[in-house]
């Protein structure tokens, strides 16, 4: 039982993370291969700041906004850079990121971390009401980033951010200024990843580098193309299965015999799938969100009932 | 603090040889196919394993070995061309795409291999245990192995034998043509298709034979190309995305940056452990700077 | 440190100068720009509002552009003629901002605008309409037409979380508009439609109905009226005549000559990179250099 609520937790806290990339990506054409790097920022910011008895919630904030101060710092080469050597530079800036919190204990421990204490910690209760507790504070914060989310998509500046990644320079000869909207995307995005960062710090009570690898990038990746790109739901969805699949496989060892040892059989059977997923389906699962406004409907509604009026 | 500074040009040499043979591949096909080939880094790894297991099972000896692991992990890649990525290709894949399918391609080989052989390093030592590529000798003050002999050795010949083909044989002046204009290769009545399997083939190759080096040089296990493959990433768009001649030159760099970065790092009192981060160094500045890397020095190659 | 005077902890001073100048290095690095100012010649024309003296932009040492000078009046439609690779393209898209000009000035309503990003050349008012049509495929037609609104409310980030109500409303306006230019160029039943699935004429129409909607001052064309049936191009010249009247200025590349000459009232020649004459179409039609430089094409 207890396994399931962690499973529930790892589902939220990743799902915040496919959201973000989902913005990045999805809705905005920018292919953010270090997510994992703004994981890091948030995570460790919370560590560092809730050691020195700063109250959790303001430590998720300090980690939202230093991650967010990061997304800034990469949307300046993002504006110059073709998308396959902005992707190889924000993965190689997440890994340079991984090599100084490892090489240097002084920050956060070095290769053994630190430790995190709880958000909120209930003296006196079990586990299971700490669990429970992680859950409710998790998937309140899933939720205004999935609002967040929606809000943006179906709105001008959904319709915009689109604009941008189809053709950004006629995005760009019609008033938008790609500068802008990349850099505020890039914030938005790593604010969030941030604020998961920080979940997942106080949710396992450490930090360490060997968390930060590039595979948790790639797993985020997955999730958002498997559920489909420019959709929030797709991205949860996404969340969800590769979650599943993931720590469901570990459950397996127990329960089954296979040929194969399962933590390696997982990864084959992830990049098949992916794989898979490209060749046959590369819109995802589910298909991207078209924009929807109370506008919009409203034309819409009034053009079918005219037309069955016979026009 | 006394620094043995030719201990460090020429263990300079040693890294650039060993970026040199594993980046061929990777620019080439990058340059060719427009995508960077994450798998590139399990095609390293896929050659020291090969190496290593005829050499347990059928006793081959280092040359052969080198040899069997070039063929099989060329067509390997020549497989995960032809079965993957060209069919992406073919159905519109951007580059994002086929850089994901390349990473997820990564993840089944690599696990591949960890199923088959398992992740507990093993070592070239252990099937290679009288071999004379062990031997360490002195030459002036330089410590040297014979491994590292060979490697260079091997680094040089690539170098001659590949601008040979490309400026003398037939198919080195095709894979030049449709580097540089696919169209006018295509209308010139070069077999495109033909030129981009044999370079994934010889790519693959060259990768398992730096794979080679390196885990003899280290271990092996299933993250032995994965460890180097920024640095020769590095290496790849230092050079100039394709251009072979611009890789020969990034390699050296490179490598002469890493070692003589060493002797600054410990100079400052640094972790050495930053090795590594040097080579990332340069890729991010190199991207950030000058994408094109050194290709405008080097005519087109 | 010494403590600053003002009292603020220094700190904060050097941080706040820190980011001015990285604000301003970024702002100068985004329009940095070689000011070579070149003599300009006699004006041609009173109350121009586009001046284009001695423009000019290579590609790798070819000059596509080599030496443009113009004056579109305001009000009233200009039309740009000359054989294929004169440059005229490339002269829309320098002076749209997408290239820079390696010599000469661009002056739009007095402004020289040679260093300005398309953005901001948008927000002075003055939009174009691109000869291979650069539309938003995955993206309804309405939704395109929505995008090229000006002065939209949501399209930033805070209102559009927070101000929904203000931008619900304006949207309701926009869409109507959208709908009124769509209906003219007879695209309205496909107002939901993906813009991927219009024919190719159709999708030079909607390139042109989303230029529109930007209620420009002054709208480049690049040739709108190729690829569409002769009615409906005349039907489009139409409008655009009756929208010149109201103010909208019109600089037309076009290869259609008949529709050209009949309703512009000033016509440019472009051959290789250079105007070789300007004037109005009943004089151009008859100036050999106009030949020398069409027909010889044919």
């Amino acid at each position: 039982m207890l396994y399931v609520l962690d499973l529930i937790v790892f589902i939220g806290i990743f799902g915040i993370l496919a959201l973000s990339l989902n913005l990045e990506f999805g809705f905005a054409g920018l292919a953010n291969f270090g997510k994992v790097a703004f994981f890091l920022i948030g995570a460790y910011t919370y560590a560092l700041l809730s050691q020195i008895g700063v109250p959790f919630y303001l430590c998720l904030i300090a980690g939202a906004m230093v991650s967010a101060a990061f997304g800034l710092l990469i949307s300046l080469p993002a504006l110059r850079l073709r998308a396959d050597y902005l992707a190889i530079a924000i993965l190689t800036f997440g890994e340079i990121l991984r090599l100084i919190v490892k090489s240097e204990s002084w920050i956060a421990g070095g290769d053994w971390g630190i430790s995190v204490s709880p958000a909120i910690a209930i003296s006196g209760g079990s586990h299971r009401v700490d669990v429970l507790v992680n859950i409710g504070l998790v998937y309140f914060c899933l939720l205004i980033c999935f609002v967040i989310a929606q809000l943006l998509a179906n709105s001008p500046y959904g319709r915009v951010m689109r604009a941008v990644r189809e053709d950004e320079m006629a995005a760009e000869a019609l008033g938008k200024s790609r500068a802008r909207y990349k850099a505020q995307v890039l914030m938005l995005g790593s604010a969030m990843a941030g604020i998961a960062g920080g979940l997942y710090a106080q949710y396992l009570q450490y930090v360490l580098p060997g968390m930060f690898m590039p595979m948790v990038t790639f797993t985020v990746w997955i999730m958002v193309l498997l559920g489909g790109p420019a959709n929030n739901w797709g991205a949860v969805l996404g969340a969800v299965l590769v979650t599943l699949f993931d720590r469901g496989t570990n459950i397996a060892k127990d329960y089954l015999t296979l040929p194969i040892d399962p933590s390696n059989l997982q990864y084959i059977l992830f990049g098949a799938l992916i794989i898979l997923v490209l060749l046959y389906r590369p819109q995802g699962l589910l298909k991207e969100s078209p924009i929807k406004t109370k506008a919009l409907e409203s034309v819409k509604r009034e053009r079918s009932v005219g037309k069955g009026k016979g026009s | 603090m006394a620094v043995n500074w030719a201990q460090v040009f020429f263990n300079s040499a040693i890294t650039g040889s060993l970026y040199l043979i594993g980046a061929v591949g990777l620019t080439l096909t990058y340059g060719l196919s427009g995508f960077p080939n994450f798998a590139h880094a399990e095609f390293i790894t896929l050659g020291a394993y090969i190496a290593y297991s005829v050499a347990a099972q059928f006793g081959l000896g280092p040359p052969l070995a080198l040899v069997v692991a070039f063929l099989c992990t060329g067509i390997v890649g020549f497989l995960c061309y032809r079965g993957v990525f060209q069919v992406l290709a073919k159905r519109g894949a951007t580059i994002i795409h086929l850089m994901v399918a390349s990473i997820a391609l990564g993840f089944v080989l690599r696990y591949s291999i960890g199923a088959a052989w398992g992740w507990e390093p093993l070592y070239f030592a252990t099937v290679w245990p009288t071999s004379s590529l062990w031997s360490r000798h002195d030459i002036g003050s330089i410590a040297v192995t014979n491994l590292w002999l060979w490697l260079i050795f091997a680094a040089v010949a690539l170098a001659v034998t590949m601008h040979f083909v490309l400026t003398k044989t037939k198919i080195g002046k095709a894979i030049r043509a449709t580097s540089s204009n696919p169209e006018l290769a295509l209308a010139s009545g070069i077999n495109i298709q033909r030129v981009i399997w044999i370079t994934w083939f010889l790519g693959a190759g060259l990768a398992a034979i730096a794979g080679v080096f390196r885990g003899a040089d280290t271990r092996i296990w299933p993250m032995t190309g994965w460890d180097i493959i920024l640095p020769m990433f590095a290496v790849a768009i230092l050079g100039g995305i394709g251009n072979f001649y611009g890789a020969i030159a990034a390699a050296f760099i490179v490598g002469l940056a890493e070692n003589f970065g060493v002797v600054a790092l410990v100079a400052l009192g640094l972790s050495s452990t930053y090795r590594i981060g040097i080579a990332f160094l340069i890729l991010i500045i190199t991207l950030i700077v000058k994408p094109q890397g050194l290709a405008i020095l080097f005519r087109r190659g | 440190m010494a403590p600053d005077p003002r009292g603020h902890p220094r700190a904060i001073t050097v941080g706040y100068n820190l980011l001015g100048i990285y604000g301003a290095s970024v702002h100068l690095a985004e329009n940095m720009q070689s000011r070579r100012q070149f003599v300009t010649g006699e004006p041609l024309m009173e109350e121009a509002i586009l001046r284009i003296r001695e423009v000019s932009k290579h590609f790798g040492g070819v000059y596509a552009v080599n030496g443009v000078s113009l004056d579109v009046k305001e009000g009233g439609i200009c039309g740009l003629v000359g054989p294929n690779g004169s440059g005229k393209s490339t002269l829309f898209n320098t002076i749209l901002g997408i290239h820079r000009p390696d010599g000469g000035n661009i002056y739009f309503n007095g402004n020289c605008i040679n260093c300005l990003a398309p953005h901001q050349i948008y927000a002075l008012g003055l939009v174009n309409a691109f000869q291979l049509p650069r539309l938003f495929y995955q993206m309804s037609v309405l939704d395109n037409m929505l995008v090229a609104a000006r002065g939209q409310q949501g399209d930033k980030l805070l209102n559009s979380l927070f101000l929904r109500r203000k931008w619900q409303e304006q949207e309701k306006g926009l869409i109507e508009e959208a709908l009124d230019i769509l209906e003219l160029m007879e695209l309205d039943r496909w107002a939901f439609s993906p813009a991927g699935e219009l024919s190719g004429g159709q999708r030079k129409l909607l390139e042109v109905a989303r230029a529109l909607m930007a209620k420009p001052t002054l709208l480049l064309l690049d040739e709108p009226a190729a690829g569409i049936n002769p009615v409906l191009g005349r039907k489009m010249f139409q409008k655009l005549e009756d929208l010149s009247r109201n103010g909208t200025t019109f600089f037309i590349v076009e290869h259609r000559l008949e529709i050209l000459f009949e309703f512009a009232s000033w016509i440019y020649v472009m051959d290789r990179g250079k105007t070789v004459v300007g004037g109005e179409p009943e004089d151009i039609s008859e100036e050999p250099a106009f030949y020398r430089a069409y027909l010889g094409e044919e």
